[in-house]
């Protein structure tokens, strides 16, 4: 039997140190960071700073506040990533930003400003996909190898996995997002945004006890959650329900907590039997959780019994690059940009869909 | 129906720059994106020495106040950017 070839990596190491400025601003989060690419192969986050829109409770964000919020915030937001990384812009080797997928407002903001920048100090600009960035900080933070990435967010919900120079959707939402399916049933029962509405159902949920009975809905390798939403937010007219009780097993009443709690335990169920279908399908041992949704520590715990099960592992990154940020933009785009990829000024466009296998990862074997 | 241009509506606005490097800078910038509606709103971005000159020619009145108030808060942004950075950018 020919033994196994390990493929060498087409991206070398630099012969000198790189330094990439990433701009994110998709959602309602701006980040700005400033990453650097050593000699010996290793990246090191030289600064990671985020502004995040937020909302009152009870409302979720809209593209022209949350464009009008990174138009006011993005040169702060900038300075004080420049400041920390202690580099100035000359040094910089490339300005990447994120052409999308997102809101287009928000995207455009900060597109204008990495346009004035590229323009202002004459360097080269690096258009680049918001999922491939979490993907990329997700392998440089946790160094799993190749493996089957979970991506949750309040946009997305994918199951991605690497082969030959793309990644590629295995499945996928068949509507809504879960981060989006979360965040719309925190505005129904009321939830603070702060943080992020995410954070406060994973903190009610704890506190629940029922597990209600939810639509568990699997479609194959893929997944629908906009009919969940609705069942939740049907409890929530129910007779039994008490918006300000705590959750009693002996009364028959249906709490917030308790349905913050059956809506995790479902939806999360459903996250875990699709990304267990995708670790079956290509042999892997390894998953990766990456995207808002994925500092969820239910969420972490529950794929993990399901990885060890197999004899896996789950790798997750803390919330400082989970929920979307600068970083991961310029990590990303740094790859691409060491492989020879530029975005042309006028064609420094940004676009609300792109798909995470419309990218050539070239940087991988 | 306004089928010919002169019957359209027509905005120019000036915006003059601390140089022409950055007036053309502000138009390579802006001249990205396309119009929304480019069946209703024409652009031409020129610029004249240091001075930005945008004109709108929109078929209605209501895309003549949505087309200027986008171009006014967008390039906002550009001059504000070049304010913040342009001093760091020429003391090399």
């Amino acid at each position: 039997m020919p033994g196994r070839l390990r493929k060498v990596s087409p991206l070398k190491n630099p012969d000198r140190p790189y330094y990439a400025l990433g701009l994110e601003g998709s959602a309602n989060k701006l980040g700005a960071g400033v990453i650097k690419h050593d000699v010996d192969g290793s990246s090191t986050v030289l600064s990671n700073i985020r502004h995040t829109h937020m909302t009152p409770p009870g409302e979720g964000f809209l593209p022209r506040d949350t464009a009008q919020h990174h138009r006011a915030w993005g040169l702060k937001v900038i300075e004080d990533a420049m400041k920390q990384a202690d580099v100035s812009m000359h040094d910089i080797d490339c300005i990447c930003y994120t052409k999308g997928p997102g809101m287009g407002a928000p995207l455009v903001s900060v597109a204008l400003v990495a346009r004035t920048l590229a323009l202002l100090y004459n360097k080269p600009l690096v258009g680049v996909n918001h999922c491939i960035g979490h993907i990329e900080m997700g392998r440089v933070v946790t160094g799993a190898q190749n493996p089957v990435v979970l991506y949750v967010s309040g946009g997305n919900s994918q199951v991605i996995a690497y082969s030959k120079q793309q990644y590629r959707i295995f499945g996928e939402t068949l509507d809504i997002a879960v981060g989006n399916c979360l965040d719309r049933f925190a505005r129904v029962i009321n939830l603070s945004n702060d943080p992020f509405p995410g954070y406060n159902i994973e903190q009610e949920a704890k506190k629940g006890k029922r597990l209600l009975p939810l639509p568990y809905t699997t479609k194959g390798m893929d997944m629908s959650l906009s009919g969940i939403l609705t069942a939740a937010e049907a409890y929530t007219n129910d007779k039994r329900y008490r918006a300000d009780a705590e959750p009693d097993l002996g009364e028959d009443i249906i709490t917030p907590a308790d349905l913050c709690f059956s809506l995790q335990e479902t939806v999360f169920a459903m996250l875990v039997e699709i990304t267990e279908r995708a670790m079956a399908h290509i042999g892997s041992k390894e998953v990766l959780i990456v995207g808002g949704v994925g500092s969820n520590e239910r969420l972490q715990q529950m794929m993990g019994i399901m990885a060890e099960e197999r004899g896996g592992r789950v790798f997750a990154t803390d919330e400082r690059f989970c929920i979307d940020n600068g970083i991961m933009i310029a990590q990303a785009g740094l790859l691409s940009f060491r492989m020879g990829y530029t975005t042309p000024i006028t064609k420094s466009t940004c676009t609300q869909r792109f798909r995470t296998d419309e990218v050539y990862v070239a940087w991988r074997a | 129906m306004s089928d010919t241009l002169s019957d359209w509506h027509t905005v120019t606005v000036r915006v003059p720059f601390a140089s022409a490097r950055h007036a053309t800078i502000a138009k390579q910038v802006i001249e990205v994106d396309r119009e929304l509606q480019p069946h209703a709103v024409k652009r031409l971005l020129v610029v004249e020495d240091d001075v930005l000159v945008a004109t709108f020619t929109t078929l209605t009145v209501r895309l003549a106040r949505l087309t200027l108030n986008a171009f006014l808060e967008n390039v906002e942004l550009v001059v504000r950017t070049i304010g913040q950075f342009g001093a760091e950018e020429e003391r090399r």
